[in-house]
C-alpha cells in the first residue's frame, strides 16, 4: 500500500463515521515529518488521489507531534470562522527506506551540527540519556521501563488497529537486544507505516452531523532547545508541563479531571515522565503510578489503553491524529470491550511529544461543550 | 475488498545522496580554535551571556558584539548513554558512548566519551574535554574520563 492509498483508508473512514459530504470539507491540513517517502508533496497528492478539489492544503510539521499540529490547524480555521468544516489527515510511510536510514533520518531530529556530524546520536540515545537521568535521580529501574512495555502489548493484544498483537513479559523486555543503553528492542517504539484522520466541523455543523460530537475544550503548545546539551535537566520535558499548563488552562481542567489520557510513549520513559510532566502524579513518582497500575484501566488515569506508540506503532506524522481518534472514542464509550476507561467527567487528553521534547502539543477533548 | 495479493514494491532506480556544504564563516574562529586544540565560544560583549554552541548573535539581547572566550576543559557528567544500534552513516564505527557534561562557566556540551567503561561512569562524574581530529583532518572533541 503506498501513501496515497494508505491515506485514503483514513480519510474515507473519517468522512463516513462523520456523515460529512466530501465536498464541505473546505481544507485539508496533512501532518506528515516526510523524508520516509518519495513524494516531495504529499498533501496534493493524497488530495488528488481522494478526489478532493479546491480545498485549501498545505503539509505541516512538528516532527513526532506533526499530528496534532495539523488538528490544531483545522481546529483553528474553524474557530475563527474560516471554514464550517475542515479535516486533519495524519500519515506516515517509514518502511520505504532500510531500518538504519530510519534510525538515521530520526537521528538528525535535533542540532545537526553538533550532535550527529560527529557523535550520531539517534532517537533511542537521546531518550536514554533522559532515562539514565531519570534513574539516577528518582531510582527508577530498568524492571519499571519494561512495566511500561508490559502493559502497552497487553493493550495492544486488544486493539485490531495496533501493529503488535500478542502480549510481552517483563523478562522478555528486560532480555532483549540493547538498542541505546539502558534502553532495549522493547522499550521502543516500532518503526510504522499508518494513518488516521479527523473531520473538525462548527458548532452549527457538529449539530446537524451528529448527536455525540467530541468537542476541543483546549490546546496549549510549546517548545525546547534543538541542542540536548541546552537541556536544564534530563529528568522531564519542559515542553510538557508548559504545554499542558496552557491546556489546562484554555480547557479549565486540571490533571485530576481527566478520565483518559494518551501519552507520547515513544520510548518506556517517555510514558513515565509524561505522568510526572502532565501532573497525573509528583515528580519522581512516574514509576510508583504504574507499579499501582494507576494507568489501566479501572485506575486513578487509564493511559494508553490503545497499546500506545510502543504497540499500537508510531507512524510519526499519524500519531497525533490517530490519538485524538482513540480519545473521540473512549469518550463516546466505543474502545470496546476491556479497553474501554470509565468516563465520569467526560474529559480526556492528548498529549503528543515532538523530537525529545522539541516540540509538545496537549489537546483537551470533552464530551460536552 | 478487493484482493490486493502479496506484499509488492517499485524498487525505484533514482538514488538520491545528500551532503551539506554547512556554511561555518560566522563562527571560523571556533573552528580555528579547536584545530589548534582549545575550544572557545561566544559571550555576549552587551548582556554577558555565553552560548554553546557558539552564535555570534546573542539569543538574550539580540546583540551582535560577541567576544571569544575560551571554554574550560574540566566538566561533570550529567548523563550518558552507550549507542548499540548506530545510523547507517555511522555503520563502520563500533557502538560509542555519549555524554553531556556540565563545564565549568556553565554551558553544556555533548560529545563522546573516549576510553569510558559505561558499566563505572556515573552522573556527577569528572570528565576532561579534549581536541581530537579525524582520519581526514576534521577536528571534533571528545571527552575522556578524568
Amino acid at each position: 500500500m503506498n501513501l496515497q492509498e494508505l491515506a485514503f483508508e483514513s480519510v474515507k473512514e473519517a468522512i463516513e463515521d462523520s456523515g460529512v459530504q466530501k465536498k464541505e470539507i473546505e481544507n485539508v491540513t496533512l501532518g506528515s515529518a516526510g523524508g520516509w517517502y518519495e513524494e516531495a508533496l504529499p498533501a496534493v497528492a493524497i488530495n488528488e488521489y481522494a478526489g478532493f478539489e479546491d480545498v485549501g492544503t498545505m503539509r505541516v510539521e512538528a516532527a513526532c507531534a506533526s499530528g496534532s499540529a495539523a488538528v490544531r490547524s483545522a481546529f483553528l480555521s474553524v474557530a475563527s470562522g474560516e471554514a464550517e468544516v475542515a479535516m486533519a489527515v495524519g500519515v506516515e510511510k517509514m518502511t520505504e527506506v532500510d531500518t538504519l536510514t530510519s534510525v538515521e533520518l530520526m537521528g538528525r531530529a535535533g542540532s545537526y551540527l553538533w550532535e550527529f556530524e560527529n557523535y550520531g546520536m539517534t532517537f533511542p540515545a537521546y531518550y536514554a540519556m533522559y532515562a539514565v537521568s531519570h534513574m539516577n535521580k528518582y531510582g527508577t529501574t530498568e524492571e519499571d521501563l519494561a512495566r511500561v512495555a508490559v502493559k502497552a502489548h497487553h493493550y495492544a493484544s486488544m486493539n485490531p488497529l495496533a501493529q503488535f498483537q500478542k502480549e510481552i513479559t517483563i523478562e522478555k523486555a528486560l532480555s532483549s537486544q540493547v538498542v541505546s543503553w539502558p534502553l532495549k528492542l522493547y522499550d521502543a517504539c516500532p518503526i510504522s507505516d499508518g494513518s488516521a484522520a479527523v473531520v473538525v466541523a462548527s458548532e452549527d455543523a457538529a449539530r446537524r452531523l451528529t448527536d455525540t460530537p467530541v468537542w476541543v475544550r483546549g490546546i496549549g503548545f510549546s517548545s525546547d532547545s534543538a541542542n540536548l546539551s541546552k537541556r536544564a535537566d534530563y529528568v522531564g520535558l519542559r515542553a510538557t508541563v508548559d504545554a499542558s499548563r496552557k491546556a489546562y488552562a484554555a480547557a479549565k481542567v486540571g490533571p485530576n479531571d481527566i478520565d483518559v489520557a494518551t501519552c507520547h510513549d515513544c520510548f518506556t520513559i517517555a510514558e513515565l515522565m509524561a505522568y510526572e510532566d502532565l501532573g497525573f502524579c509528583p515528580k519522581g513518582e512516574g514509576a510508583k503510578l504504574l507499579r499501582e497500575g494507576q494507568t489501566e484501566v479501572g485506575g486513578k488515569i487509564p493511559v494508553n489503553v490503545d497499546g500506545g506508540l510502543k504497540a499500537k506503532g508510531h507512524p510519526i506524522g499519524a500519531t497525533g491524529v490517530s490519538m485524538m481518534v482513540e480519545i473521540s472514542k473512549q469518550l463516546r464509550g466505543e474502545a470496546g470491550g476491556k479497553r474501554q476507561a470509565p468516563i465520569k467527567n467526560g474529559v480526556g487528553l492528548v498529549h503528543n511529544v515532538g523530537g525529545t521534547g522539541h516540540y509538545c502539543y496537549v489537546t483537551v477533548l470533552s464530551r460536552s461543550k | 475488498m478487493p484482493d490486493v495479493g502479496a506484499p509488492r514494491t517499485f524498487h525505484s532506480k533514482r538514488n538520491l545522496n545528500l551532503r551539506f556544504d554547512i556554511p561555518i564563516s560566522k563562527t571560523s574562529r571556533f573552528w580555528d580554535a579547536l584545530s589548534e586544540g582549545r575550544l572557545v565560544t561566544t559571550k555576549c560583549g552587551d548582556c554577558g551571556r555565553t552560548t554553546f554552541p557558539p552564535q555570534i548573535d546573542c539569543p538574550n539581547c539580540m546583540g551582535g558584539n560577541a567576544e571569544w572566550v575560551e571554554l574550560g576543559t574540566e566538566a561533570e557528567l550529567l548523563t550518558f548513554t552507550l549507542v548499540q544500534i548506530t545510523p547507517t552513516s555511522f555503520v563502520d564505527h563500533d557502538p560509542y558512548l555519549v555524554a553531556i557534561g556540565r563545564l565549568k562557566g556553565g554551558v553544556n556540551i555533548l560529545a563522546w566519551v573516549e576510553g569510558g567503561d559505561p558499566l563505572k561512569l556515573r552522573p556527577g562524574d569528572q570528565l576532561r574535554v579534549e581536541a581530537r581530529k579525524d582520519a581526514q583532518g576534521s577536528p571534533y572533541y571528545v571527552f575522556v574520563t578524568a
